[in-house]
């Protein structure tokens, strides 16, 4: 499956990568993420507890940012697996911000999410019926945190 | 390697058809029949298989389902499923009985003659079933193996969000409809189900159950069948190899495949029985030249759209309970969706989201299995050629309008908030084309038709064209996919050819 867009916000693009690059600061803006747990500078590891009709589940995941170049090339590798199938979905995810204004950043992601496994019966629905949602808090959330109140 | 046992008949698979084939054929004590199954026979049936409740995790977690990978032509994929039990599909599907539509067998009839019209096959439909609610009637049986369910019915009380579903249709103009086995279904369908005291009736309980005890009757299973011994252009056995890997050639004179619509065709082009060239460039002998094996595939493509709820809206509130038939242009003469109210998806720190899933019953272009290599154990390759018509995709773009409709009306609207997916920004076209699966009801692989079709591979009374001795028996022969769940279609044949091996 395949996800890309772009987040528009207030703010330089110093002030958006600091935090886009910090692992317990974007994980604290995904909606679900629990128990994040910094491994080092680069890696983080979480969970997300998720509920389809009877089925619960929980996704554990390790994230690995690979490429940070400040500011157009951020690539980060996510890769987990759910407690019922055990099945395996990974995620490549690429961002870079430009800068539209003084204090004004467009970030633009592009995301590959294959599952594989027997997840991927549902898994792929629920991604997409997911994916809109959880972009939109996470925008609201960097927006939160970043842009400077106005008056 | 040959078994000393000699059988009369032997049937490939033990799925939805071959274990009707098998119970069928050994009614007959004086034919010896071997039945062969690819995958286990658990005994007694798992609780996780027979329990309904359960289906979830027979679908997720069990060993019992097999997937194969297919592309969209994007590049992105997604699974079919099938099978892999005694009882085939039947034992790891949602349990729904469905009969095909009567402009089905119209279709069929083009390609099979007045043999597969609706009123040559309404018998055979009434003799499989025992439907409590309409048996015993001009259209339904009262005392076949096949028990029929129905948990509720449209004038039975339900929960708000089934009231609502029906009212909100209702207002919409689709009637109610008690009986969806009737010859042209449409509207809001009481569904019934292929359960008995809550246990699942697939073809192994309802039909090979009460036959196992014969002696004329063999079962092996976790036995795949390599290929078909062929005799000049005449079936004589099958090859099987066991799990611990011995070859075994198996006699009899006649061969009912019935491995289903992905291995019907695998098994006949590794016996030498398919396109000439493609076999030839996979190192197979080609025995008989038959360019229709394989090709011919459709299915029910399916699409979700999903809303933001305003409430979890649980299993037990609209599935088990009510499908919409309903057509995708109020102009068309006959449906061509199921729509049903799925459950909500819940994540942490996020409303309830509501799917819808859109099932179109029609395909208008074909794809084809094919073989990945000669080596039987590699799954073949399926490409079902799904949504490539622009009508197909016109017609689910339909169906989003009616799922509009109806989560707009007041009744529904207190349950479905704004629309999530497809971003209401974005073209619905691209997420169909993007995100669509299947029903899991591929058909067409070994389809029926004249000896002078090009694309078919068996004769109206399902022998291979071609080669004496061998039929073909499950939902790969039918031509074109039925506006209607697929697994009372393949029982249907199994019944069919059960006729044909005794009236030789």
């Amino acid at each position: 499956m395949k996800l890309d867009g772009t987040i528009d916000i207030a703010a330089p693009a110093a002030t958006v990568w600091a935090v886009i690059i910090e692992p317990t600061d974007l994980a604290a803006c995904v909606p679900g993420v629990r128990d994040v747990r910094r491994i080092d500078d680069r890696t983080f590891e979480g969970g997300v507890r998720a509920s389809v009709g009877p089925i619960d589940g929980d996704f554990e995941f390790r994230s690995v940012l690979t490429r940070a170049e400040f500011p157009s090339d951020l690539v980060v590798e996510v890769e987990g697996t759910d407690s019922v199938t055990k099945s395996r979905v990974v995620a490549h995810i690429e961002a870079a911000l430009v800068e539209s204004g003084p204090a004004a950043t467009t970030l633009r992601y592009r995301a590959v999410v294959t599952t594989k496994g027997r997840l991927a019966i549902i898994g792929e629905m629920v991604l997409r019926a997911t994916a809109g949602m959880m972009i939109g808090q996470v925008t609201r959330c960097l927006r939160a945190r970043l842009e400077a109140p106005t008056s | 390697m040959t078994d000393p046992a000699t059988y009369d008949i032997i049937v490939i698979g033990g799925g939805t058809a071959g274990c009707v084939v098998a119970a069928r054929a050994s009614e007959d004590p004086s034919r010896r029949v071997l039945l062969i199954e690819d995958g286990p026979d658990p005994r007694p049936i798992p609780d996780v298989v027979a329990d309904p409740k359960r289906q979830s995790e027979l679908i997720l977690e069990s060993p019992y389902v097999r997937m194969y990978d297919v592309e969209r032509p994007d590049g992105s994929s997604f699974p079919l499923l099938s099978g892999r039990i005694m009882g085939g599909g039947s034992s790891v599907n949602n349990l729904a009985v469905v009969r095909p539509m009567a402009r089905d067998f119209e279709t069929w009839s083009a390609y099979g003659g007045p043999d597969w019209s609706y009123d040559a096959l309404l018998p055979l439909m009434r003799a499989i079933e025992a439907d409590p609610d309409f048996g015993d009637s001009p259209l339904h049986g009262a005392d076949g193996p096949l028990h029929l369910h129905r948990g509720y019915h449209l004038d039975d009380p339900a929960d708000p969000p089934v009231r609502a579903l029906i009212r909100a249709a209702g207002d919409l103009g689709l009637p109610l409809c008690h009986d969806l086995n009737v010859p042209a279904p449409y509207g809001v369908c009481a569904s019934p189900y292929n359960l008995k005291d809550g246990r699942r009736q697939s073809t192994a309980v309802a039909y090979l159950e009460p036959a196992r005890q014969r002696p004329n009757l063999t079962i092996r299973a976790d036995t795949m069948v390599t290929r078909v011994l062929l005799e000049d252009r005449r079936a004589a056995g099958v090859e099987t190899r066991s799990s611990d890997g011995e070859l075994l050639q198996v006699r009899a004179p006649r061969v009912v495949l019935a491995a289903g619509v992905f291995h019907s065709p695998q098994v006949l082009m590794l016996s030498g029985i398919g396109p000439e060239e493609e076999l030839a460039s996979l190192g197979i002998a080609p025995r008989v030249p038959l360019s229709g094996v394989g090709s011919g595939y459709q299915d029910h493509a399916v699409v979700y759209v999903t809303f933001q709820g305003t409430t979890d809206l649980r299993e037990t509130y609209v599935i088990p309970k009510v499908r919409l038939i309903a057509k995708s242009d109020p102009s068309r003469d006959v449906p061509d969706l199921h729509v049903f109210m799925r459950p909500s998806i819940r994540m942490e720190g996020m409303p309830p989201l509501l799917p819808v899933s859109l099932h179109l019953l029609e395909q208008r272009t074909t794809g084809r299995v094919r073989l990945a290599s000669a080596d039987p154990s590699d799954l073949p390759i399926v490409e079902p050629a799904l949504l490539e018509h622009p009508d197909d995709v016109a017609a689910l773009l339909g169906g989003f309008e009616l799922v509009r409709r109806l989560t707009a009306h007041p009744a529904l609207g207190a349950f479905y908030g704004p629309l999530l997916t497809p971003a209401p920004d974005t073209d619905p076209a691209d997420h169909i084309r993007e995100s669509y699966i299947t029903y899991y009801h591929g058909v067409g692989t070994c389809r029926i038709g004249p000896a002078d079709d090009d694309g078919a591979v068996v004769d109206p009374r399902l022998r291979v064209h071609g080669v004496e001795g061998l039929w073909v028996a499950d939902a790969s022969v039918l031509p074109t996919v039925p506006h209607a769940n697929t697994n009372l279609a393949a029982i249907l044949i199994g019944e069919i050819a059960a006729r044909e091996l005794s009236a030789g």
